[in-house]
């Protein structure tokens, strides 16, 4: 009687564990969610660092202050060539020169924005949820860009505007010699010190900002969360005590979205915000609040011109799970669980044939995005170097354009990368102004026959160094010491190799890197430069004088100095863009052309797949989320999920029916035992 | 038995200051505090910022106390970690104890079931493979735990969550949600992972145990008294072997608390594992070694807790 109840026990415990279980069948991740609503979903990878727009400066922290914070200006999301236009300002800033290289800039607030609804503005107004976001905010912002103590990395475009730096040091001394000042809300120091010189408020809708020396680069700095209205009440409320999170952690913005959710290491949710101006006034028209006309045949074909004149934002949420690892990430995508996704290495020839998508892409309705990164990788030569550098002359020089002839970057990109990414023939990516698509750069193109003539032109046949009667050794550093990186690396000097240049690989970490740097001790490096902002001079600069590293510690690792290309980019960063300024890069890109301070390798191609359901995606290279313009249809995604999603169950009845032919006898054995 | 468990908590203090001294050596002396830095801010960021962080995270201090004695990151680095003051993530500059605390629910409810149901799957298999000892079921049995250790845990991850999750579509392929009532969605599948790749061991270990037990002379004694095989297996040799499964599962409890590191990657569980893996990805050295530090902490508190467990479940076990 015991041992029948014994079993009942268990069966019905097995029973309950097993109703469980398939209770639970179902590989729908989010069962919670409401399937009518328009919910993009995304993922992230590493989790951001910061959600401080004074400090946020990796993609995926952009993807949540973007969101969240507006700014002054925007760019439009279909013109390409990207293109500046009004945002949170009415209008494009009136420039009015104010000699000897100084310069003002003014823009208008629209007025009647609202910041999201928060209870930091309780700290303003008791029992206030938002308040009027006023130039102010942006004044203060800017502050804190000065402000030592929030770390910002922007502070050299903004040390343009004038008392920019000298605030900064002023903040610190007095931090320093006044603990009472120091303990103070940092509002109420920065107005103490008195503000920023070049900074000015006349009103509470106009902002002044005089720049000391001429930057027209500074307004795409105002399309950048960095100079995004910040209300004080949230930096002080938001101080990481008795229990509130910290401003970093707790965005307060007047963006298009508000951060509804956040635990920063598994997902976020980003919703609808409703005072934001193109929900709260759609009746305004702004420019950056209703989805813009078509500005190609591109925009026409893929549907985006029916969408033209509505208000945005077009989705109601965002939600953002974490998944770290890409084949999970990958295969949920597959499933409909993700709107859109990058392509992982391990698919990509499964996915992508031919530069297309494959059949069973198609079927399944996805859509291919493709976009070149504003960006440029690069190998540079050291110019301090006495074999390579410009002590060298014209023996160095010759050297430098035959090792630039060596190297097959199709064949590099397919190797290392599915063939991903546009060969580099300049500095300059698509879309910045001055690329030019039929421009081909005389010494990247690949002729080892060439470079072998220039070896012997240089003094160096076959690759023999003449004072040693050896192989010319040279060495190139590298802080990417994974196999990977390695092999690439491997990649360059075996291509040289077979000029008879002996290159030695020394890697390196980053440190021992940034110190040789420092030391001028090193010859030949690799490295990247991805863009802010859509103008050449954020990669001309890299290679300016006075910019070099040895000379000023600067960006310039090449440590390249030539008069004219100097002459020339002074003049092209001050001038707007037009015939003249074409002339100058032309002539900038010849003399890189024939110095070869960098061998350029090429652009990134970002490989993007879509659900079909997923609508207006026009990817903008800089790191720009555009939530507000994507629109989805959810009956859609729901039937095709449901449709690729039902679980298959017989194995599981055979598993269980195979378990009872095996587990039966034994049982009927053990009690004809016990009997 | 007072006086022994003294003693093993001040053998382990000892330990604990050894482990620190090392985990002080290890993370310090191999990496330089501007690396974690420049790790942190990106590259984009100016020296200005690089110091500021240093200072923010008193990484601008000295190593050694000889360097500077009232200010100096060894007797810091000591001080901290005795108090529990963990301070701040390198990565996000987030409170190390409250990631502690935030994620300890969520390995918590992965690794206990996952033990619970590993010893319900692995002790009955190798009790059946040490009943049929030296016949083909237990050359069989054996030959398939090998096999089972052999394959990496990833290799179980990646298989299942294609198969379950991907071609059978039973359960997410990853993912979590704290609800209760959706919680086995989430965690079947990573929890029948869990099971499969540590079975191998598990029984291949029982049923050596079982085995041992059963050529004891009570076992003997039982098969004379005409006590059937099954009854034998189950009543006499399982509870005599209760000491070694006892010294395995107690071990493995404190350890429970540290989560499943690439469980919890692949899987998207927000536990404490993760956060190990995400500190090792980061160079977050402020994390890893608060989690060595506790992980330390934990083993000496599971040594001491088998030693006393053995007390109760053999009184045989006395120690003076």
């Amino acid at each position: 009687m015991i041992e029948k109840r014994r079993g009942r026990f268990v069966l019905s415990r097995l029973a309950l564990v097993l109703g469980l279980l398939c209770s639970a069948c179902s590989n729908d991740p989010y069962p919670s969610a409401s399937s009518g609503e328009k919910i993009l979903y995304s993922s992230f990878t590493e989790a951001p660092r910061t959600l401080d727009p004074a400090t946020a400066y990796t993609t995926v922290s952009h993807s949540v202050t973007g969101a969240v914070y507006d700014t002054l200006l925007k760019y439009h999301f279909l013109k390409r060539p990207l293109e500046l236009m009004p945002g949170l300002a009415g209008a494009l800033p009136a420039v009015e020169d104010l000699g000897e290289g100084r310069s003002r800039y003014r823009f208008v607030l629209r007025e009647g924005l609202l910041f999201a609804n928060d209870d930091c503005f309780e700290l303003g107004e008791p029992g206030a949820r938002t308040r009027e976001v006023v130039m102010g905010d942006v004044a203060f912002q800017l502050m804190r860009l000065a402000d030592p103590k929030v770390g910002s990395p922007v502070l050299e475009p903004f040390s343009n505007i004038d008392g920019f730096q000298e605030f900064g040091a002023a903040l610190a001394e007095r931090r320093e010699s006044d603990e009472a000042f120091a303990a103070r809300p940092v509002h109420e120091q920065y107005a103490e010190i008195g503000g920023i010189r070049g900074i000015a408020t006349p009103t509470p809708y106009t902002l002044e900002i005089t720049l000391h020396r001429p930057y027209p680069q500074i307004k795409y700095w105002f399309a950048m969360e960095f100079s995004t209205p910040v209300p004080w009440e949230a930096v002080a409320y938001y101080d990481g005590q008795d229990g509130r999170p910290r401003f970093d952690d707790h965005p307060v913005g007047a963006g298009p979205f508000y951060l509804a959710e956040y635990d920063k290491h598994a997902r976020y949710v980003l919703e609808k915000n409703p005072n934001w101006y193109g929900v709260r006034n759609p009746e305004w028209r702004a420019p950056a609040a209703v989805f813009p006309s078509p500005a190609d045949e591109d925009d026409v074909a893929s549907g985006r011109a029916e969408y033209a004149g509505r208000s945005l934002p077009l989705i109601d949420r965002v939600i953002v799970v974490r998944e770290k690892e890409s084949i999970p990430r990958f295969n949920k995508f597959l499933q409909g669980y993700y709107d859109a996704s990058g392509i992982i290495k391990e698919s990509f020839d499964s996915v992508v044939i031919e530069g297309g998508l494959s059949d069973e892409m198609r079927e399944m309705g996805m859509r291919l995005g493709k976009s070149v990164s504003p960006d440029v990788f690069y190998i540079g030569f050291n110019f301090d170097d006495a074999v390579l550098g410009r002590d060298g002359g014209d023996r160095s020089r010759k050297l430098r354009q035959a090792m630039s002839l060596a190297l097959d970057v199709p064949e590099f990109l397919r190797i290392f990368n599915n063939g991903r990414g546009v060969v580099a023939q300049s500095p300059l990516p698509p879309g910045i102004y001055g690329y030019e698509p039929d421009y081909a750069n005389p010494n990247r193109r690949v002729d080892v026959a060439r470079a072998k003539e220039l070896m012997v032109e240089a003094g160096y046949p076959d690759g023999v160094d003449p004072d040693t009667g050896e192989a010319l050794k040279l060495g190139f550093d590298t802080a990417n010491t994974s196999t990977a990186g390695l092999n690439q690396v491997r990649f360059f000097t075996n291509a040289w190799r077979e000029l008879g240049i002996d290159v030695e690989i020394r890697p390196t970490n980053y440190n021992q890197f940034q110190e040789k740097l420092r030391r001028g001790d090193y010859q030949i490096f690799q490295f990247g430069w991805v863009a802010d902002y859509p103008d050449p001079e954020n990669f001309f600069f890299l290679l300016w004088s006075k910019m070099g590293k040895s000379a000023a510690g600067g960006p310039n690792a090449t440590n390249f100095m030539d008069d004219r290309f100097d002459e020339l980019f002074v003049s092209m960063k001050a001038r707007e863009n037009g015939p003249e300024r074409i002339a100058e890069i032309r002539e900038m890109l010849s003399i890189l052309e024939r110095e070869r301070p960098w061998i350029e390798l090429f652009h990134r191609e970002d490989y993007s797949l879509y659900q079909g359901w997923v609508k207006n995606v026009k990817p903008m290279g800089l790191s720009i989320p555009t939530y507000q313009y994507r629109d989805l249809d959810p009956a859609e995604r729901a039937a095709l999920r449901a449709a690729w999603n039902e679980p298959v169950l017989w194995p599981a009845y055979s598993l269980v029916f195979l378990a009872v032919l095996v587990v039966l006898p034994g049982i009927r054995t053990y009690l004809k035992e016990r009997q | 038995m007072g006086a022994y468990v003294l003693r093993r908590l001040a053998y382990g203090v000892g330990v604990v200051l050894g482990v620190l001294f090392l985990l002080f050596v290890l993370f310090f002396a191999v990496t330089e505090p501007e690396d974690i830095a420049r790790k942190a801010l990106g590259d984009k960021a100016p020296p200005e910022a690089v110091a500021i962080w240093l200072e923010n995270h008193g990484y601008d201090r000295p190593l050694w106390p000889w360097q500077n004695f009232q200010e100096n990151l060894l007797f810091d680095h000591y001080r901290k970690m005795l108090t529990f003051d963990f301070g701040l993530s390198d990565a996000d500059d987030s409170p190390i104890v409250d990631r502690i605390k935030a994620g300890a629910g969520p390995s918590l409810s992965l690794t206990v079931p996952l033990l619970v149901l590993s010893l319900l799957a692995a002790i009955p298999l190798s009790l059946l493979v040490a009943f049929f000892r030296e016949t083909y079921i237990d050359r069989m049995g054996v030959f398939l735990c090998v096999l089972a250790m052999s394959v990496s845990t990833l290799l179980y991850i990646i298989g299942g969550q294609y198969i379950i999750g991907k071609l059978l579509r039973w359960y997410p392929i990853s993912g979590f949600d704290a609800d209760p009532l959706l919680l086995p969605r989430f965690l079947a599948l990573p929890i029948l992972v869990g099971i499969l790749s540590g079975i191998g061991g598990d029984v291949r270990f029982y049923r050596t145990v079982f085995l041992e037990e059963s050529g004891r002379d009570f076992v003997r004694t039982a098969r004379a008294k005409g006590a059937s095989e099954p009854r034998i297996m189950t009543r006499h040799v399982l509870r005599n072997a209760l000491i070694p499964i006892l010294t395995r599962v107690v071990l493995a409890i404190p350890f429970l608390f540290m989560g499943s590191l690439l469980l919890e990657a692949f899987f998207g569980i927000p536990g404490l594992g993760s956060m190990t893996f995400d500190a090792i990805q980061a160079n977050d050295f402020a994390t890893l070694r608060t989690m060595v530090y506790v992980g330390a902490l934990l083993f000496i508190f599971g040594q001491v807790a088998t030693d006393i467990s053995y007390g109760f479940v053999d009184p045989r076990v006395r120690v003076e």
